[in-house]
């Protein structure tokens, strides 16, 4: 059986009362247009994740993003994000953020091609109206201005 | 595509599609410094992609973190979790 994240986080929380968690208030759902293999695919990640030159991710509650090179070789990663099981990804932030992996696919012809960036955010952020039509729309309109088929968004 | 290690999690957010990877948190792509890990489970990952039929479905490729299949992990991962506290 799967691990239960959801007892383990109420636990955290008491007395408060445990994170709500909520659903995309509108579908999102779009049929796949092309194989993989001609498909440009973008990383999201949670983690609050950054090159080391960009701007912290602070508060907790932040609600900006970054925009992190598709390139491996383009500078080592930073994960700004609070929580504590971040001991392990900080250590090597590709087993939450496979940037080498994806261009590995990508080079191997896999992948059909990298968008120029990833994109990332502070995860757990509590106001979910915010996160729905201002982050969430904002990172859309750059995938889009990019081309980008396939989204791959790793929750951290 | 979600790619999650909490399935729980996925099954409430109902992504559009997600694919579960039954490893602890915050190893998503494997233990640290091991890039063929990486690669071969985003590989795997990625095979799951043609196969969605609805809305709201989580695949699972059937991976495990242990070798032997084991869920000691599970302990660790409940301690590290209490520093969220």
């Amino acid at each position: 059986m799967p691990f239960q994240y959801l007892p383990v986080m109420a636990q955290n929380s008491a007395p408060k009362p445990p994170r709500v968690l909520v659903s995309p208030s509108r579908p999102a759902w779009c049929p796949i247009s092309r194989p993989l293999s001609t498909s440009r695919v973008a990383l999201l990640s949670s983690a609050a994740l950054r090159l080391a030159h960009q701007e912290p991710f602070i508060p907790r509650e932040d609600f900006g993003y970054r925009r992190v090179p598709s390139e491996p070789n383009a500078g080592d990663l930073v994960i700004d994000h609070h929580s504590g099981i971040g001991r392990v990804p900080k250590q090597d932030p590709e087993i939450v953020f496979p940037r080498t992996a994806l261009a590995n696919l990508q080079r191997r012809g896999i992948v059909g091609s990298l968008a120029p960036f990833h994109f990332s955010f502070m995860g757990g952020l509590r106001d979910h109206g915010k996160i729905e039509n201002e982050l969430a729309t904002s990172i859309a309109n750059d995938l889009k201005q990019a081309q980008v088929d396939l989204a791959l968004l790793v929750p951290y | 595509m979600m790619i999650g290690t909490a399935h729980d999690i996925m099954s409430k957010v109902t992504p559009p599609r997600a694919v579960f990877v039954d490893h602890p948190v915050g190893r998503t792509f494997g233990p640290p410094h091991n890039r063929l890990r990486n690669e071969e489970v985003l590989a795997r990952v990625l095979e799951e992609l043609p196969k969605f039929t609805r809305a709201g479905e989580i695949r699972d490729p059937g991976f495990q973190w242990l070798a032997d299949g084991g869920r000691a992990w599970e302990d660790e991962l409940r301690a590290e979790m209490r520093q969220d506290r």
